[in-house]
């Protein structure tokens, strides 16, 4: 059992014994070694399902939502992406601050599951595309902190400036290479919603894909209504991502969710200045507000 | 038993594809299923497909028929079908079984779909058997032989550097006297299948669900699940659809679409009653039309242990391992 492992028990075992949370939501083993799900305790003789390993790729935070009406505290271990996720919920006002107890961790970075299910045990696996392009792999909010300060910046010094190359091979596309290439990837797309479910910033009541009494979109599966679906929810998630990359995970058609997603937060960069979304939650979304300094190439 | 050298499949697969629509396990777009034959596909035959052989059946859009109105007429215009025999190479086992499901729905108890059985009518279908289990496979465990495949016309067999082929139906002959030229006359050992990493059991399950309605397991079960439809549109079992119109003006479109018990039009009501509004009843009413609803009414399960689910699950919700805390609450 890892040093982090043994760690994630005794503070969940700790916050249950106390009564300090009902539920303490972390990672366990599934169903293969390169899989860890997230996992639900309620029990603090059920702490020793909990694992910290190069698998726990799953966002937490995105089931605080789920549990925002749920009488009593609610713990959860974050790590870097989680915390922003947290955040961000946070200021979208869709969770309680004094509801929540986070559990900081900091993230070395995770290995990439599909190749570990390729090569196998004994191979030597390449860190996930999210986390090798990660800004924040240590936890920017938390209430308690496991690992010591010095292992944060360790990681926090690992970390290399922000990665665009892939934005830019898409951008210097001609338009109709450009049209030809995400026709491919999403005609591939079975409109399975994976992407929204798992993603932190779809928080929406009822999110417009589900309002087929409106009819914004068609549920036919086509060129046209999949790459409507693409679009929208980018936009959706604009200058509100934090670039956890589960949505590309969590997609079983393998489709580069992340590119669209890259694309929107380096033209935010661009516009309107740099901004790292579920970083700074005092500061204004810039999407969110208006300014008269904002460019205005339409007008 | 008819064999061919595994080098020789395109050859086979090309003279055949002269004759019939030919489809086959493909690579496209890095997604695994099926796929028109055509030259320098692909071919993807060392595991089985991502997708499964359900949508050459019921494809995720299905257009029903297009209509004109105006005024007060109505003209309703069928949409023409393929005419063409279609033979469907390379279906595993847990597929071939999948079939038969979709069958029991589609073409039994007094229900006949057209749409199906046009498609089904038209399928020849050559079933492969396994060699290796995916790390996800269960089949066994679901009672299913992946070495025979059940309804098949043609029974294929992975013999290492060759195939072998053994017609079984008539027309399963017919579609192999077609390229008999190709084929040598030998005896052939049937390699057998290696070790399952997964199993599930499900004797007594159905029986057992009868009483399980309200038990609280389902909250545990569903509490990680992201309710959304990954799980349904990799099964190859998992039918149920939607039908909508597509109108612009006057004209319209009847279309039948794909859709999943965990989403929330599914149930939604008129007037907008929800009778399953959370994950709890969502995810249950998925395991329990699997394993016990089906079998009730068809009296076989509704999974056949193709491990798609398992694999694909953002959550890794498993399904042996739903089973298995089923069996032990």
């Amino acid at each position: 059992m890892s040093e982090m492992t043994k760690k994630m028990q005794e503070i969940a075992r700790e916050i249950l014994e106390k009564g300090e949370a009902q539920v303490v939501i972390g990672w366990e083993k599934g169903t293969f070694w390169y899989l860890s799900p997230p996992a639900f305790i309620d029990k603090p003789e059920d702490v020793q399902r909990l694992v910290w390993d190069d698998f726990c790729h799953n966002n937490l935070s995105k089931y605080l939502v789920d549990l925002k009406n749920h009488e009593g505290k609610t713990a959860v271990f974050v790590k870097g992406c989680d915390s922003r996720a947290f955040n961000r919920l946070l200021q979208d006002k869709q969770i309680d601050r004094e509801k929540v107890i986070l559990i900081g961790i900091p993230c070395p970075g995770l290995l990439d599951q599909d190749k570990a299910k390729e090569l196998g045990k004994n191979s030597e696996l390449p860190k996930a595309q999210k986390c090798l392009e990660c800004q924040y792999p240590n936890p920017l909010v938390y209430d308690y902190y496991l690992g010591d300060k010095e292992a944060l910046n360790e990681v926090a010094a690992t970390k290399e400036a922000a990665d665009y190359s892939d934005v830019a091979a898409i951008e210097a596309m001609s338009p109709d290479e450009r049209y030809d290439f995400w026709t491919r990837q999403y005609d591939r797309c079975i409109r399975c919603y994976a992407c929204r479910n798992v993603c932190p910033a779809c928080s929406c009541r009822e999110c417009v894909f589900d309002q087929t009494r409106v009819g914004w979109i068609g549920k036919a599966n086509n060129s046209s209504e999949n790459q409507f679906f693409a679009l929208t929810r980018a936009m959706h998630v604009a200058g509100r991502c934090i670039e956890c990359g589960e949505c590309e995970r969590a997609c079983p058609m393998d489709i580069p969710i992340m590119l669209l997603n890259k694309k929107l937060v380096k033209d935010i960069n661009e516009l309107f200045g740099e901004y790292d979304a579920g970083v700074d939650i005092e500061g204004k979304l810039p999407l969110g507000h208006f300014d008269k300094n904002d460019p205005e190439e339409f007008m | 038993m008819k064999t061919i050298l595994k080098a020789k499949l395109p050859e086979l697969l090309e003279q055949l594809a002269k004759e019939y629509k030919v489809l086959v396990p493909a690579k496209l777009e890095g997604v695994s299923r099926f796929a028109a034959y055509r030259e320098n596909l692909e071919l993807a035959l060392e595991e089985n497909v991502t997708m499964p052989p359900k949508d050459i059946f019921f494809p995720q859009t299905e257009e029903m028929y297009k209509f004109k109105s105006k005024d007060q007429s109505l003209e309703i215009e069928e949409i023409p079908q393929d005419e063409k025999l279609q033979v469907i190479f390379g279906v595993r086992s847990c597929d071939m079984k999948s079939i038969d499901c979709l069958d029991q729905v589609f073409l039994t108890k007094g229900f006949v779909d057209p749409f199906y059985q046009d498609k089904r009518d038209k399928s020849i279908l050559i079933a492969l058997s396994c060699v290796k289990p995916m790390e996800s496979c269960f089949c066994t465990s679901m009672g299913i032989d992946p070495q025979k495949g059940q309804g098949a016309d043609i029974q294929a067999y992975d013999l290492g550097e060759k195939l072998g082929f053994e017609g079984i139906t008539e027309r399963g002959q017919e579609v192999l006297s077609k390229v008999s030229g190709m084929f040598a006359e030998e005896d052939a050992a049937i390699p057998s299948i290696g070790e399952f990493n997964l199993t599930a059991d499900v004797e007594g399950l159905p029986e057992k669900l009868k009483d399980m309605f309200d038990h609280p397991i389902w909250d545990d079960i569903s509490r990680k699940c992201l309710n959304c439809s990954t799980c349904a549109y990799v099964c190859p079992t998992c039918h149920c659809f939607d039908i909508a119109s597509e109108v612009r003006g006057e004209d319209g479109t009847k279309i039948r679409c794909w859709d999943c018990c965990m989403v929330d039009e599914y149930t939604v009501m008129a007037g907008g009653h929800q009778p399953r509004p959370g994950k709890k009843e969502r995810v249950r009413n998925r395991f329990l039309h699997k394993l016990r609803y089906f079998p009730e009414r068809y009296n076989m399960l509704l999974c056949t242990g193709c491990g798609r689910c398992v694999v694909k699950c953002p959550v890794n919700l498993d399904i042996t391992n739903v089973i298995k805390k089923l069996q032990e609450a």
